[in-house]
């Protein structure tokens, strides 16, 4: 049982990583209405960035560089759409184009990293913190950190989302683009601050991921991509709240399983789950009506 | 002057693979409009199993792998394109029901992820990372060549396995079937009220081009008598559909064309370059990276590829209406599907809407 309860723990802290990424694949999605496929090497390109600040210029704090870094991939994100993604989505109406330039995209940021920091894992220059039992979790102050950040972070985006006019803007978006826009909302420039939004997240996420498995490689964000599609899909795709309960519905599921099968097969679990809700529940859990 | 040769050839063969390959990814992307962003894994999946099925049984050697039949040359082939047609099957049933084309492409992305992880980390099935390796080279005892004039040999080969691929391609796209594909391609939603059971026919084009995936596939590990998980990376998918977007979606030749371009100068030639002193791979990241940019350049100005998909027009002959009139209804429903100017250039029309 005490093993059961181990796992639980590093399930929050999966879980907590994953629902900062889901929210922010999310956020894009439901505004622009197509997959960022290049959002793992969002991830991968923000952890590195953090990486830079933090072990080779400047010297700074892992948490200061983790908001540079999303800051950064922040802006990079509002670029790319700017001068990338949103002229092919405009100019094409099938969706096929831009899905492919994201794929295309994906395949340049990767080759990006690697060529300038190499294949080797690299980890950040922090201090080694201690397990410490705390209630049934045995935990380190760092997986600490992770879940407030995420716990925060996902309170500001609920109360963004139902309390400020960007949010109700931004939902209103979601729900009907061209009624959003005649209501007289500037959707350019909410789609801008979403983008940007959503390149933070992945920012944040990629370094935290980072943190957790204590190492970053290039690949890692790519290879992370299906978990954060396993989440979005089982809580329905471009629901915000499915996703948060999806990233804690599979960051558990994935992290309880590695106590009873072998470790390495831990995010195929995610798949797996991906696959049985296709089958049987195939808007998500928790669906809303009409967006799948 | 051998390995001058030997270069060539190399080059060859990938040239004629990687025809076959996009030949396959586009009756599924190109005519039928499937996402297929897991095309890499059926690829492997034909890869391995030709492996397995040709090599002797593993007892006794130091790879761990399933199979184990030394099977001959075109059965093991053949046996690497139903394996990658009966993993379609399954694909098919779970994902092409219900979903959306990016749901489709966020599930076949995972689905190509998970099998990687998968393969790597279960050893017992293609000996994991390592890869299969070793592999008994085709008929190379039979005539007893040397490893150069392999090269030539199975270059050869690989052609005339393309030729008669690319014939029964051609004969495909060309027929009813063909049609309906491209009907789909272009609105599900009309075919399917025409009658047509969308399903069925877009299960029908992932099992062919699957099979395409399987032999392409079995003839890299026929070849070079080796393949890893290295070989495969999610990111080989977007190669495949470079050539294909390059050449021009939905033509044969044009995949010919592509493949030159793409596959050929822009992949299997950078990696004869010496590396630079000190940056190890650093060629093969640019390399990647002067792919992805060049796609997007292609996709921008002239997204209907370098030789563009030929406008299908049907002629109704007018004198056989006369003759049966009363039933001539329905021979011009069936034909308007085909003979829509509109939907078949797909890329060369989408440019109007902005």
């Amino acid at each position: 049982m005490s093993q059961f309860w181990l796992a639980f723990g590093f399930g929050l802290v999966t879980a907590s990583v994953l629902a900062i990424a889901a929210v922010g694949l999310s956020l894009q999605f439901g505004i622009t209405n197509y997959i960022n496929f290049a959002y793992g090497d969002f991830m991968a390109l923000g952890a590195y960035l953090a990486y830079f600040f933090n072990a080779e210029a400047l010297h700074l704090n892992v948490w200061v560089s983790m908001i540079i870094g999303a800051v950064l991939m922040g802006a990079a994100a509002v670029l790319l759409n700017r001068f990338l993604l949103s002229p092919f989505a405009r100019r094409f109406s099938k969706s096929f184009y831009v899905l492919i330039v994201t794929f295309g995209l994906s395949l340049i940021m990767l080759n990006l990293v690697y060529s300038i920091w190499g294949p080797n894992n690299r980890t950040y220059n922090m201090k080694l913190e201690i397990y410490k039992k705390i209630g049934p979790f045995l935990l380190n102050k760092d997986q600490i950190i992770v879940m407030i950040i995420s716990v925060v972070l996902m309170l500001a985006i609920h109360l963004m989302l139902k309390t400020t006019r960007l949010g109700k803007s931004m939902r209103a978006m979601s729900d009907n683009t061209t009624l959003a826009m005649t209501s007289g909302i500037d959707t350019k420039m909410i789609t801008t601050i979403t983008w940007f939004l959503s390149g933070s997240l992945a920012g944040i996420a990629g370094t935290v991921l980072g943190i957790s498995e204590s190492q970053i490689t290039p690949a890692s964000g790519e290879l992370f991509l299906f978990v954060i599609f396993a989440a979005v899909i089982v809580g329905g795709v471009g629901s915000i709240y499915g996703a948060m309960a999806g990233a804690v519905l599979i960051g558990l599921s994935t992290e309880i399983s590695a106590a009873y099968i072998n470790p390495a097969y831990k995010l195929d679990v995610a798949f797996v789950i991906l696959i049985l809700t296709l089958l049987f529940r195939p808007n998500g859990v928790f669906a809303r009506p009409g967006k799948a | 002057m051998a390995q001058f040769w030997f270069y060539v050839f190399t080059l060859v063969f990938f040239l004629f693979d990687y025809f076959i390959l996009a030949m396959g990814l586009n009756i599924q992307f190109g005519e039928t409009g499937i996402l297929n962003f897991a095309y890499i894994g059926f690829v492997a999946l034909g890869a391995y199993v030709t492996g397995a099925v040709s090599l002797p049984s593993s007892v006794g050697t130091a790879q761990q792998y399933i199979f184990g039949f030394n099977m001959p040359f075109p059965f093991s082939l053949l046996a690497g394109g139903v394996a990658a047609m009966l993993m379609a099957v399954v694909v098919a049933f779970i994902t092409l029901r219900r979903l959306r084309t990016d749901y489709l492409a966020m599930v076949l992305i995972s689905l190509s992820l998970v099998l990687y992880d998968v393969i790597n980390n279960y050893v017992r099935l293609f000996n994991g990372a390592d890869g299969l390796y070793n592999v008994p080279q085709p008929m190379a005892g039979l005539f007893h060549l040397t490893s150069n004039a392999f090269v030539i040999f199975f270059a050869c080969v690989t052609g005339v396995v393309a030729l008669i691929m690319w014939f029964v391609m051609s004969r495909v796209t060309r027929s009813p079937l063909g049609r309906t594909f491209r009907a789909i391609r272009d609105d599900p939603d009309v075919a399917s009220a025409l009658g047509k059971g969308v399903f069925r026919y877009q299960l029908t084009s992932m099992l062919i081009g699957s099979f395409y995936a399987g032999i392409g596939g079995g003839l890299i590990i026929q070849f070079g008598g080796s393949f890893n998980p290295s070989a495969w990376l999610p990111g080989e998918t977007f190669v495949v559909f470079a050539v294909i977007i390059v050449g021009g979606v939905g033509n044969n030749v044009g995949l010919l064309v592509g493949a030159l371009l793409v596959e050929t100068l822009l992949i299997h030639l950078p990696a004869f370059l010496p590396d630079i002193p000190g940056h190890p791979g650093l060629i093969e990241y640019i390399d990647a990276m002067v792919i992805g940019v060049a796609l997007m350049v292609m996709l921008w100005v002239r997204p209907q590829g370098l030789v563009p998909e030929r406008v299908r027009r049907f002629q109704v002959p007018t004198d056989e209406l006369i003759h049966r009139d009363g039933h001539s209804v329905e021979a011009p429903v069936i034909d308007t599907m085909s003979a829509t100017p509109t939907p078949s250039a797909m890329a060369a029309h989408e440019g109007e809407d902005a």
